[in-house]
């Protein structure tokens, strides 16, 4: 019983917050500072989602951005660290050097990506790529290729070597045994890996922000400068949010197995 | 090609991206940091000037500022996310459809934007607007400006970083504790062992290393905690809420004082290494001292 009553409390302190977000969305303006207006408001407006997508038309160009984005880092991502990953497991590379490539993917995650911004927004000043989408996803992709390649090492390393036996008697090289036998294993962990890499990608905000003043901007930028403005329009920002949110909210609960394993995966391992 | 010639071919792209997006830049920026650059007065890279700017940056009150709220937001966070972390999922431990759901629906707020985050709890916390100071009010609590006042803004970007993260230590201490091997549990229980003595005798020794490197990831990630300033405090009031990385982005990317900006993000490099050294070392001798136990 109390433990029900916990687990209730604890669910209402994390999805709260979310409600509340996508109450406001939906509550005329003038709602908002009425003393007493209640949590629930009495009319319902769609007048936020209209003054965030309407207009210029830019809110609808952000989020097709911050789509093509975390599309194109999802697949790229996995393209470069898979087989980047088989390779690790299965070469043999004197003085131990799949030791130090595994390392160099992984101290990634230990810095702080503000390190690497500054330097990175120069370069990409110099070779005249700044606010493209080429510049972002690279970053995008630069942050989640070392998950990618941990994820599958993780995998890889369970997976029996015999398996590829029979088809090496076939005469199959490293890449054929790598498409046609590995991957189709691998199937799980490369699900895990996408839906962590496009939620990364998704949510980003340095890294995206330092390189894409306009053409090549994405929600999580776009959504921070509402608040630089004295006003705040909260209704408008709500509605952003909830534009950020839901999609991630429902891609998590129709991945929820591969995500689950993606989250831990990483620290259990270590 | 020979198999091992493929499998070179094969790691290359992905060792070739990695040194020009991320190594190049790193090692850029420590370059730069040596340097004297102001990005607004010159395009290109002024003198060499030793490590000059290192301490110019260590004798600047607001990095020092900056420094001190970052190292109490880091241990704050990490100790409220590890322990509530660690009690959900003591919580929610089992298999049947309520409980996984349970845990599923309580990873939101991980794996949300951080910039959402911020914007959702400054929504919450509004002076006027916010849910909470309403239902504060209702209950005659007083009304505290949450984001407002200086010492109170710094308390509650720790507590908005905790329950943003407290799903990550949930998550991976549900899936320690599913692997300790239940006859243990049934054994001690037999033995007429209390709930609370199983807890500190056989659970937390047992997930004792997965704990340590949940507080070790947690310490590093929020040494590192930008994104939920921009839509929480913006830094305010003041230079109260100014994290490292925060004071780091404002000073290169938007005075454009880079070298300034890389000495210090270089510091806070080798406090994020620092740290994740110092918890593996850590976590090695605990776990050969519990070995020779």
């Amino acid at each position: 019983m109390i433990r029900r009553l916990a687990i209730i409390l604890a669910l209402a302190v994390a999805l709260g917050p979310f409600v509340v977000l996508m109450v406001n969305s939906v509550r005329p303006s003038d709602a908002f500072l009425a003393p007493g207006a209640g949590f629930i408001p009495g009319t319902i407006t769609l007048d936020h989602y209209r003054a965030v997508f309407g207009g210029d038309g830019e809110t609808l160009r952000f989020l097709a951005n911050s789509v093509i984005i975390a599309t194109a880092t999802t697949l790229l991502a996995l393209l470069l660290g898979a087989p980047a990953a088989y390779a690790l497991a299965r070469a043999r590379l004197p003085f131990r050097l799949s030791i130090v490539f595994a390392l160099a993917f992984l101290i990634v995650r230990f810095y702080p990506k503000i390190t690497v911004a500054l330097p990175y927004y120069l370069i990409m000043r110099d070779l005249g790529w700044l606010d493209t989408h080429l510049a972002v996803i690279l970053a995008h992709v630069s942050v989640t290729v070392p998950f990618v390649v941990w994820l599958m090492l993780g995998f890889l390393e369970e997976l029996p070597p015999e398996i590829e036996q029979s088809a090496m008697m076939d005469g199959c090289n490293a890449w054929g045994r790598f498409v046609r036998v590995v991957l189709p294993l691998s199937m799980p962990a490369l699900g895990a890996a996408a839906v962590l890499t496009a939620f990364t990608s998704w949510n980003e905000f340095l890294l995206a922000s330092t390189v894409a003043s306009n053409d090549a901007k994405t929600l999580p930028v776009r959504i921070s400068s509402f608040i630089t403005d004295k006003g705040i329009l909260w209704g408008n920002m709500a509605a952003m949010g909830t534009v950020i949110v839901l999609p991630v909210a429902l891609f998590a609960f129709a991945t929820q197995r591969y995500l689950v394993r993606g989250l831990t995966v990483g620290a259990v391992k270590g | 090609m020979s198999d091992r010639q493929i499998l070179l071919l094969c790691l290359v792209p992905a060792l070739l991206l990695l040194a020009l997006t991320q190594f190049y830049p790193l090692a850029q920026s420590f370059y730069v940091s040596l340097h004297d650059w102001t990005l607004a007065r010159s395009p290109v890279m002024g003198e060499f000037v030793g490590a000059q700017n290192y301490s110019r940056v260590l004798h600047d009150r607001q990095f020092t500022g900056a420094l001190w709220f970052t190292l109490g937001l880091a241990a704050g966070s990490s100790i409220l996310s590890v322990l509530l972390g660690f009690g959900l999922a003591l919580l929610t431990v089992g298999e049947n459809w309520k409980l996984r759901l349970s845990r599923t629906l309580l990873l939101l707020p991980m794996i949300i934007a951080p910039v959402a985050v911020g914007t959702v709890w400054r929504m919450m916390l509004a002076a006027r607007i916010g849910p909470v100071n309403e239902a504060l009010g209702a209950l005659g609590l007083g009304t505290p400006n949450w984001l407002g006042s200086p010492g109170l803004a710094q308390v509650t970007l720790t507590v908005i970083d905790a329950w943003q993260w407290t799903p990550f230590s949930m998550i991976v201490m549900a899936a320690a504790l599913a692997s300790i091997p239940p006859d243990i549990l049934a054994a001690a229980r037999m033995d007429g062992a209390g709930r609370g003595l199983i807890l500190r005798r056989i659970i937390v020794p047992i997930t004792l290393p997965i704990i340590l490197l949940v507080a070790m990831f947690r310490m590093v990630d929020a040494l590192m905690t930008l994104d939920i300033v921009f839509t929480t405090t913006g830094g305010g009031p003041g230079f109260a809420t100014h994290t490292l990385g925060y004071w780091i982005y404002v000073q290169g990317l938007r005075y454009f004082n880079i070298s300034q900006a890389a000495a210090a993000s270089w510091l806070l490099l080798a406090l994020c290494m620092a740290t994740a050294a110092a918890f593996l070392l850590w976590r090695r001798r605990i776990m050969s001292w519990q070995v020779r136990q």
